[in-house]
């Protein structure tokens, strides 16, 4: 949206941060990509190097994300919203749970045996589930079960992957 | 015609035998099913469902996802109906007229007209296909590197062009698609490009993480924080079948959807998305009055849904001739083939018929299993729409869980793909729409190989994409479509059109 004459006079200033963020955010990841890839060689045009592309994408992501940042300070848009916290502990963290429980690990001194999905499932069920505003927990429970059942049945016998049950129990 | 025939009597002779028929009804339940779900769009249902294909044969494979795709696209529609709830872009204009007529107690005739419509496009848009693959095939084996290099640089502009939200912001995601895309080990020079000296990377990301985590978890994220208000209609049903006048009324703007649909749904780069919006535009202006639009005409149903749903086949053109996937879902579906062992492009079709033509006769198939399908099961579609999120979400996260482990039974995917969730929720946040982005990323690889063979084949000159004519007509298009998006006045028209 363009501006009346009023806001002109005000000058510049960011009209829009949701887009002066997006815009930081694309310089910054070019800015990465070419540190990354600050040892490829660039090659000749005949013969393209492997650096070439990252580094020419790179800064064309650079160049956008300038552009963005500009325009955020003549057009009015978006403001930048909070984050859900909570949404991202949980049901991010209950993936992590799942990756890391389902075939077990082994970090420095914290060592996980392979738990498989009939431990894995109810976790990531769960945990996930706590991230609802209006979470209660009885039905959780239940519903962790029942899905981890519907889907061992599911994914082990109905489609065969091979996905660990419980090796810990019956050795599957 | 003969050949089409003949090629046709082939898919079917496939498509037709026991089990394939039983992965195209079980592929479009379950697609159905899933796509159902309020805040779940067809991306993520494919996304979610991968695995299940994982130990299929290619053809039963393929043929299943088609079916998923198709229960998917119908899925939303009936959320759109029932709820007003969109899956996705394209079933916007559904919620308009369509959940008025669910208000009015005419759901029932609403959920009918759209599959109605949906079978007619369907069967419509196979006849294109079929009639339209030999040829667009023969002609793709002329492309050279440079033609196929423009002619994808051609399918990213017209997605840039036809991306929701700001253009700049849509140029920026597929520029980010690329850039992601070149992760990875070097082709050529086995090189490792940006993986931080760790070891998975050095395959690249994977394309079902990054699908998995910006379209799966991302979007619970984002749902999590907009509590929908889900305006479940609470009036009947009432009958399925539209009566004889309600047929009348909507014989022709089915056609002309069909029409409009199809055309649209070729183009590269996500034609597929303007048919609901340009079919819905046509009808109200050719109605005799067009105050009705709006509050539940039926028109405005028959119209979009056609047009969705023959755009949505055809957009499988482009990728099953040039190999060149047009949208988010249909990069999808390379990513499924991939998996499956199976590169699109039009060498499919030589080398593997029966999986070509099997595959375009199993979408009539698809299309009258979705009538079969769905219109005895509104009932359970309606009670699964009463499902809180509450316990939606979970369910949706462990499914993706599973499927991510599977698909290269890596439990450090599942990280992974957590983290591409924390990215496209950082993504949403900025406003950007990750869709054009996962395009980008499909293409990306694609398009590297392609510049590095033209470029050697013309000795490093850049002459050779404008001195060849196919390429410069593509490239001329590409900028041609730019250029007038950003004009102020077209600029204008398109938000028009997205926010209407």
């Amino acid at each position: 949206m363009s501006l009346n004459k009023i806001e002109s006079a005000q000058g510049l200033r960011i009209r829009s941060t949701q887009d002066f963020a997006a815009g930081l955010f694309m310089i910054v990841l070019a800015g990465l990509a070419l540190f990354l890839s600050r040892d490829l060689a660039t090659g000749t045009l005949r013969q393209l190097g492997p650096g070439m592309l990252p580094k020419s994408f790179a800064v064309i992501c650079a160049a956008l994300g300038l552009l963005l940042s500009i325009n955020s300070l003549r057009y009015k848009g978006e403001k930048l919203a909070g984050w859900s916290w909570r949404g991202v502990l949980f049901v991010l963290g209950a993936a992590c749970l799942f990756g890391l429980t389902i075939r077990g690990f082994e970090i420095g001194p914290l060592k996980v045996p392979a738990l498989g999905m009939l431990v894995s499932g109810p976790i990531v069920v769960f945990v996930s589930g706590l991230a609802a505003e209006d979470v209660k927990l009885k039905e959780l429970t239940i519903f962790a079960i029942a899905m981890t059942i519907a889907c061992a049945l599911l994914f082990k016998y109905a489609l065969s992957l091979p996905i660990p049950l419980a090796p810990w129990l019956f050795g599957i | 015609m003969h050949d089409m025939i003949a090629n046709l009597g082939l898919g079917f002779s496939v498509a037709l035998g026991l089990q394939n028929i039983a992965l195209a009804f079980v592929g479009c339940l379950v697609g159905t099913l899933i796509g159902v779900l309020p805040g779940v769009g067809p991306v993520a249902t494919i996304a979610m469902l991968l695995p299940i294909t994982f130990g299929l044969d290619p053809v039963g494979a393929l043929i299943m996802l088609a079916g998923i795709y198709y229960g998917a696209q119908y899925g939303g529609s009936t959320t759109a109906i029932l709820v007003n709830i969109p899956g996705e872009a394209t079933a916007v204009v559904t919620t308009l007229d369509g959940h008025q007529m669910a208000k009015q107690g005419r759901a029932g005739v609403a959920l009918g007209t759209a599959a109605i419509g949906s079978f007619v496009a369907g069967c419509f848009a196979t006849l294109i296909i079929a009639a339209l693959g030999a040829p667009l095939t023969k002609l793709a084996l002329l492309f050279g590197p440079a033609e196929y290099f423009s002619l994808m640089v051609m399918g990213l502009c017209f997605a840039v062009v036809l991306a929701r939200g700001s253009i700049l912001k849509a140029f920026c995601m597929i520029m980010l698609g690329l850039l992601l895309s070149t992760v990875g080990t070097d082709l050529e020079t086995g090189q490792e490009r940006m993986t931080f000296g760790f070891p998975p990377l050095a395959d690249g990301i994977d394309f079902a993480v990054l699908a998995m985590g910006v379209f799966g978890f991302a979007e619970v994220l984002r749902n999590l924080e907009n509590p929908e208000a889900r305006d479940v209609v609470k009036a009947k049903i009432g009958r399925l079948l539209p009566s004889w006048e309600d047929i009348k009324q909507s014989t022709a703007p089915c056609l002309r959807g069909t029409f409009i649909g199809g055309t649209l749904g070729i183009l590269p780069g996500n034609g597929a998305v303007l048919g609901p919006f340009a079919s819905y535009t046509l009808e109200k202006k050719i109605a005799k009055d067009p105050s009705r639009f709006g509050k539940g005409a039926i028109e405005g149903v028959a119209g979009p849904e056609s047009a969705n749903n023959a755009g949505a086949q055809t957009a499988f053109i482009p990728l099953l001739t040039l190999g060149i996937p047009p949208n988010a879902v249909m990069a999808l579906m390379v990513g499924a083939m991939t998996i499956h062992g199976i590169i699109p492009g039009p060498q499919v079709m030589t080398k593997n018929p029966e999986l070509f033509w099997g595959m375009i006769a199993s979408m009539w198939i698809g299309n009258l299993m979705l009538l079969i399908i769905n219109l005895p099961l509104v009932g359970v579609w309606v009670k699964l729409l009463q499902v809180p999120y509450r316990l939606m979400f979970p369910a949706i996260l462990i499914f993706c869980s599973i499927g991510i482990y599977s698909v290269n039974n890596q439990p450090v995917d599942v990280a992974f793909t957590a983290l591409f969730g924390l990215f496209g929720y950082l993504l949403i946040k900025l406003g950007f729409e990750p869709a054009p982005m996962l395009l980008g990323f499909v293409l990306g690889k694609l398009m590297e190989e392609k510049l590095r063979q033209a470029l050697i084949i013309s000795r490093g000159s850049f002459m050779t994409f404008i001195e060849r004519p196919i390429s410069a007509g593509l490239l001329l298009v590409a900028v041609a479509i730019l250029v007038i998006a950003l004009l102020p006045s077209m600029a204008k028209k398109r938000d028009e059109v997205f926010t209407e």
